[in-house]
């Protein structure tokens, strides 16, 4: 990947981020029966949080003030090392499937170590719950790209969209991977059935329950990250289903326009299929989570499995 | 009725409560005659009150008020000034467990014996030896600041984790303190500390008339504002001995049930909507509440079926116009409220998240002395519209919705039916509406009046005592009062995530309890 193609994608992701939570929020609002607020609010929201003075418990240690630097650099090295806008691969494999779970998983680690480190209840139980997650969804998420990088030979990310798009009927167990990797954005997101990202009831979060303590620039690194990680999501499975149109490491006017443009619209229509799922479905109780990523990773499994097995 | 008390060595000693039988015993005998009530012949207790009487004749009164069919039964005793004293009910009975405490606190009348005798209203900050339910405690005393210690319960042992939530939470809800003891997720144990915003409201109406009363009455708990005012004008109403007319008695029904409706409504889209995040029956749930607000607006000038009941029957009559503003109006928020309900009901989903959740069992429901959908979801059959017949009732097509299972769902099925109760009490009203004035004079001078009311949350029971034309005594006991202890029953065993289910099911009131 060239260096200007790598700073246009990085840029165009990182200020798209909060239109996607702003828009998945507006279509949730419509499809309830409410107005909603405009999409954009959520950069007003971070300009305020950014702005505010921040109020940080005695017993914090330095994990604490790190942890949302940490998190909002694994969300930036995945927007900018995933083949999003660019079918270039990135620099030195960086891109590889397991760099980005691992990625992932250190975001997940410093969270939970944030949401422990002041000593509260909520973090603390925040954590715990995020752990039990995390240690069901990243065997499932590994298994799902296992699967992609066996059909398609290539385990970084950006060459598994070779047989993306239509490329998908001809490798027809991708397309369980894909519904695995479908469920697992969920849970990794901290969306519907796993998390409720509205909520106000402290004793049911998960992701918000970790971050209860932060506030001010600090909340609002957080809350950017989460923002970007779906993102991200969204746009890698858009860009798996529909590989098209992304520009190359030749760079031309016209290629990174219309690759811009199929981005947003990707992410309209990611948040709007998000906003139908959260709001025809209530929240699943927390002892039923493990079933739904056991189920989740069997599906990783038998699209792994079916793509080992030889068609012709 | 006249034969068990003989048995019990009790008789109707005085006519000095209008409407009641009302026995004495001394106060040795006072736990086990209520015991043996409750116990051997199945009279809920329905309240347990103190009373300073030390100016009359130099002692504290005791009551229990207990059903009996259709009647009430007081049983009195007199504690002596110098050394009140007397054995504790609650070793018996447990639902006169935090009337005890109360007592204690208020009146510092002491229960020995009593299971859990910490303070209850009174926190840290109140000095030893305060009881501002005294006659001799001026309701503006300036306290010093103390901290006498007002212990939690704890669990010890590997793995056990003390959540405490609140006083202050995440939604704009009023304040109470909540501690977990949690292994994992599962609950072991579940405590609450409430009384954060004690209003002083018993120790306020003390010395007031009627129409300066009314409105602190109407302000206890304002979700329930028409209950609220309704039992106590009853209450008064039979001090005074006066006659409500029978269109003003329609109109506090058709009130009553209209906040019932509000209510309920409320409460299934907010269980279902907030607490399980199916949030589609939060949003069309909040909507139609508010429909049911604004027609309060127009009725009654106010969101919260407020004014329009006042001692001697309503302030203003409702003119045609009204009632076919209540006809359409509920007519389409019922059959929205249906729909959303049948939808909910259909998603698999959302049944498995409220089937199961927060059993309260039938045997805790009758120890506790559980109230209103709360115990009709648990299986007892209690309702006061039948059971002590008030204002219009006994004309109306009733039905006391009952469910078996105690879970969230038992506890939504009941509202969900209770709700169609509504709809067609309010209609058969709208259709024989009698014709006629809506006020008597009321002024009540000396005595004491009973009156209960079955609230959108259950029984509400208002004791009025009267001296010379003015309150000497106010006892409000809302529905809250009986069903906050249930969360220790209720919670255990769920997981931590299912608890504000569980709440929500429950709606009760912090500010009807902290009076």
């Amino acid at each position: 990947m060239s260096l200007s193609a790598f700073l246009i994608q990085g840029i165009v992701v990182l200020l798209l981020a909060p239109f996607s939570t702003g828009c998945a929020r507006l279509f949730k609002a419509r499809l309830q029966g409410r107005s909603g607020a405009s999409p954009f609010l959520p950069y007003v929201r971070f300009a305020t949080l950014l702005r505010k003075e921040m109020v940080i418990a005695n017993t914090t240690s330095w994990v604490f003030h790190v942890t949302p630097i940490v998190v909002v650099s694994t969300s930036v090295f995945a927007a900018t090392s995933l083949p999003l806008l660019s079918d270039a691969g990135a620099p030195g494999g960086l891109d590889n499937f397991i760099v980005f779970s691992a990625i992932l998983a250190l975001g997940s680690v410093f969270l939970v170590l944030g949401g422990l480190d002041p000593g509260t209840a909520f973090g603390g139980m925040g954590s715990s719950r995020e752990m039990t997650l995390a240690s069901l969804v990243e065997p499932a998420m590994i298994t799902t790209f296992a699967a992609f990088a066996v059909v398609s030979g290539h385990s970084d990310i950006s060459g598994m969209l070779n047989v993306g798009g239509a490329a998908l009927l001809q490798y027809p167990s991708l397309i369980i991977s894909l519904v695995a990797l479908g469920l697992c954005t969920l849970a990794e997101n901290a969306r519907y059935p796993v998390d409720n990202p509205a909520t106000h009831l402290e004793l049911t979060m998960v992701h918000e329950a970790m971050i209860l303590e932060y506030s001010g620039a600090s909340l609002a690194l957080l809350e950017y990250a989460s923002s970007l990680r779906l993102t991200v999501f969204s746009l890698l499975i858009a860009n798996i289903v529909v590989p098209l149109p992304l520009f190359s490491a030749a760079l031309s006017l016209p290629s990174v326009s219309v690759t811009i443009a199929a981005a947003i619209v990707k992410l309209v229509v990611a948040m709007l299929l998000l906003a139908i799922l959260e709001s025809s479905i209530p929240k699943m109780r927390f002892y039923r989570m493990q079933e739904y990523l056991s189920v989740t990773y069997f599906i990783a499994l038998a699209g792994l499995v079916f793509s080992l097995i030889p068609l012709s | 009725m006249n034969t068990m008390l003989a048995n019990l060595g009790l008789h109707d000693t005085d006519h000095s409560i209008t409407g009641a039988i009302h026995a004495r015993v001394e106060s040795a005998r006072f736990a086990t005659t209520i015991t043996t009530l409750v116990q051997t012949h199945g009279l809920p207790l329905s309240l347990l009150y103190a009373t300073d009487e030390r100016a009359v004749n130099g002692s504290y009164g005791l009551h229990a008020v207990l059903a009996h069919n259709d009647e009430w039964l007081f049983v009195s005793t007199s504690l002596p000034e110098q050394d009140p004293r007397y054995d504790s009910v609650t070793r018996t009975v447990l639902a006169a467990h935090w009337y005890e405490r109360y007592a204690m606190d208020m009146f510092g009348i002491v229960a020995e014996g009593h299971p859990d005798p910490r303070r209850l209203v009174l926190h840290e900050n109140f000095p030893e030896g305060t009881h501002p339910l005294r006659k001799d405690f001026a309701w503006n005393s300036r306290l010093p600041h103390a901290h006498v210690p007002y212990p939690m319960h704890h669990v010890n042992g590997e793995g056990v984790y003390e959540i405490p939530v609140g006083p202050i939470h995440a939604g704009i809800i009023e304040p109470g303190h909540f501690r977990f003891n949690v292994a994992g997720e599962r609950i072991i144990t579940l405590e609450g500390k409430l009384f954060f915003t004690h209003k002083g409201c018993e120790k306020l109406l003390e010395g007031k008339d009627l129409p300066s009363a009314l409105p602190f009455i109407e302000r206890v708990s304002g979700d329930a504002a028409a209950s609220h005012a309704l039992a106590f004008c009853q209450a008064a109403e039979a001090i005074a001995d006066c006659t409500v007319t029978s269109r003003a008695r329609d109109l506090r029904t058709i009130l009553c049930e209209l906040e019932r409706m509000t209510m309920h409504i409320f409460d299934i889209g907010n269980t279902i909507g907030n607490g399980i995040g199916y949030t589609v029956l939060a949003a069309h749930g909040f909507r139609l509440k508010e429909d049911m607000m604004r027609l309060s607006q127009l009725i009654c000038g106010n969101r919260f079926w407020r004014g329009m009941i006042v001692p001697g029957g309503c302030a203003r009559d409702l003119q045609e116009h009204d009632l076919d503003t209540i006809r359409s109006t509920i007519g389409h928020v019922y059959a929205d409220t249906c729909h959303l309900f049948d939808m909910a009901m259909s998603s698999d989903a959302v049944r498995e998240r409220l089937e199961t959740t927060g059993i309260l069992r039938t045997d805790a429901a009758l120890a506790y002395g559980a109230v209103g959908p709360a115990a009709r979801a648990s299986g007892i059959d209690r309702d006061v519209r039948r059971d002590h017949p008030y204002a219009s009732y006994p004309n109306c097509p009733l039905r006391v919705s009952m469910q078996t299972d105690g879970d969230v769902l038992a506890r939504l099925l009941v509202r969900r039916e209770e709700l169609s109760g509504s709809l067609a009490i309010i209609r058969h009203l709208l259709k024989t509406l009698s014709h006629g004035p809506v006020s008597t004079p009321c002024t009540p001078n000396t005595g004491v009046g009973v009156s209960a009311v079955e609230s959108w949350r259950g029984e509400l029971i208002d004791v009025l005592h009267m001296k010379d034309g003015v309150i000497d005594r106010c006892v409000i006991r809302d529905p809250s009062f009986c069903n906050w202890p249930l969360f220790g029953e209720i919670g255990p065993g769920n997981i931590v995530p299912d608890f504000p289910l569980c709440n929500k099911s429950l709606n009760l009131s912090y500010s009807g309890t902290d009076l």
